[in-house]
């Protein structure tokens, strides 16, 4: 049986006294990469937000890697997954201190990347290694989208939270990022309106006014 | 000193008639809170002198205490109100950094600088715990509304540097910066000016009152020292006592430490 990454069990969220998900249950297996769909304000953000811990769930119950998610957990959880949304997180004003920026956090300070290393992940991504002396401002969406991916490489996570990542890209930039994002070994748990990132998905699920239908996939 | 007539006091009332009309001229839409903090100011500056004379008569250990904590709560009813945060989720942990800060630093004035008998003799305590407090509440309340104001805006970048592996205590670092900047950073110039642009209230008072300038200096330097480390100290502490109200156990900006949540 295949082990699963995310798992929600009945799970309700109410933001501001407003009942957002309905007794949410579905899971999602290591390395399957799935799509949630679905109307504009039915949830589907939401369920990303939960399970990072944005909003705490008034009934039911999330696990992720098998264990229970509470205040003692979430910070364990949020270190193992990337969140990419459609504006990402750069944080510092020059690219190179971006990338390095997670390494200035104790949790991660000795893992800290050599510059080969950057040079390496930067390659992988089609970047070159000039961007590193840029500013942060003065790079497009599409660059910032994979800078984003490359520190979640660095961090050598596999967990990737996307949060309609393509909607703003170019199709060169759309195609390189979905490339990087849909290996084998990464589980993507995705909110898409995009008809070739939902095709590159293992599964779909459909968020209508905050419940969960499982769709039939290709 | 040169006693102040009634009449010098009401030729100094019309002369407030200058910034209001200046206000009313180009700013009018804060002249009626002009107007009104210039009665505030007259009735409570009345009514201060009628406590401060029975308060020196009487002299008794616990009604200065008693008068220091009412000073204490008012500071931070003011503190939390005008950094737009909410007095029933943010008063206790605010205020037991205030009162901390205030009573270390008063007691380094009055125990070590001014040593009255007996220590707690209201002439000395009382104003000079004011000075600290009134101090300390400035900068409080820039640090607690540039601190939290900040992380709400940049709600997406704090969020952000949680999901990089920081922990609280780091995620929050860039904003207690800028808040801790915010808060010092009028005293930091008033330090760097003192003497040269202005001479400070309490000195000019002592000098008028017939002592030696450099015995008021003295003095002008201790106070600004205790007023410049209360300052730093209640700002930090006032942040990171209420941490635990402003955050879930997840590490959220709670809302509701908002007023106008």
């Amino acid at each position: 049986m295949p082990e699963s990454v995310i798992r929600f069990e009945d799970v309700c969220v109410q933001v501001k006294n407003k009942s957002i998900l309905k007794d949410i249950t579905f899971h999602v297996n290591r390395e399957e990469q799935c799509v949630l769909v679905g109307k504009s304000g039915s949830g589907k953000s939401t369920i990303l937000k939960t399970l990072l811990g944005f909003y705490k769930p008034q009934k039911g119950t999330i696990y992720f890697n098998g264990r229970l998610i509470d205040q003692t957990h979430i910070h364990h959880v949020r270190q193992q997954i990337a969140y990419i949304g459609q504006e990402p997180v750069l944080g510092a004003e020059r690219v190179k201190e971006a990338l390095l920026l997670p390494f200035t956090f104790k949790i991660h300070r000795q893992k800290t990347p050599g510059h080969e290393k950057l040079i390496e992940i930067l390659t992988m991504l089609c970047l070159k290694p000039e961007i590193l002396k840029q500013q942060t401002g003065e790079i497009s969406g599409g660059e910032k989208q994979r800078l984003v991916i490359a520190r979640a490489l660095l961090l050598g996570k596999t967990v990737f939270l996307c949060d309609e990542v393509t909607s703003a890209l170019d199709p060169e930039n759309k195609t390189l990022v979905m490339d990087q994002l849909f290996q084998k070994q990464h589980t993507v748990m995705s909110v898409s309106h995009d008809p070739e990132w939902i095709a590159r998905c293992h599964t779909e699920f459909t968020v209508l006014d905050g419940t969960l239908i499982k769709n039939p996939h290709d | 000193m040169i006693d102040l007539s009634l009449e010098k006091l009401v030729i100094l009332y019309v002369l407030l008639l200058l910034p209001l009309g200046l206000i009313y001229r180009y700013s009018s839409s804060i002249l009626k809170s002009a107007a009104i903090s210039v009665v505030r100011m007259t009735l409570q500056l009345f009514f201060i002198g009628i406590y401060l004379k029975y308060i020196f008569q009487f002299n008794s250990v616990w009604i200065n205490l008693l008068w220091i904590i009412i000073m204490v709560v008012a500071a931070n009813i003011t503190i939390t109100k005008q950094a737009g945060l909410s007095n029933r989720k943010m008063f206790l942990p605010t205020v037991l950094g205030l009162s901390l800060s205030t009573l270390l630093m008063s007691g380094v004035l009055i125990l070590m600088v001014v040593q009255p008998t007996p220590f707690y003799d209201a002439r000395y305590l009382i104003p000079l715990t004011g000075m600290i407090l009134g101090n300390s509440l400035r900068s409080n309340v820039l640090a607690l509304d540039r601190f939290y104001s900040e992380i709400r805006r940049n709600k997406e970048t704090f969020v952000g540097y949680l999901l990089m592996g920081a922990s609280l205590n780091e995620a929050i670092k860039p904003y207690l910066s800028q808040a801790l900047k915010t808060a010092l950073n009028p005293f930091i110039a008033t330090m760097t000016t003192i003497g040269l642009v202005s001479l400070p209230g309490m000195m000019t008072g002592q000098i008028l009152g017939g002592s030696p300038p450099f015995e008021a200096v003295k003095y002008q330097i201790a106070i600004v020292i205790c007023i410049f480390c209360s300052m730093a100290l209640t700002s930090v502490l006032n942040i990171f006592f209420s941490l635990n109200v402003a955050f879930n156990d997840y590490n959220m900006l709670n809302d509701e430490i908002f007023l106008e949540s």
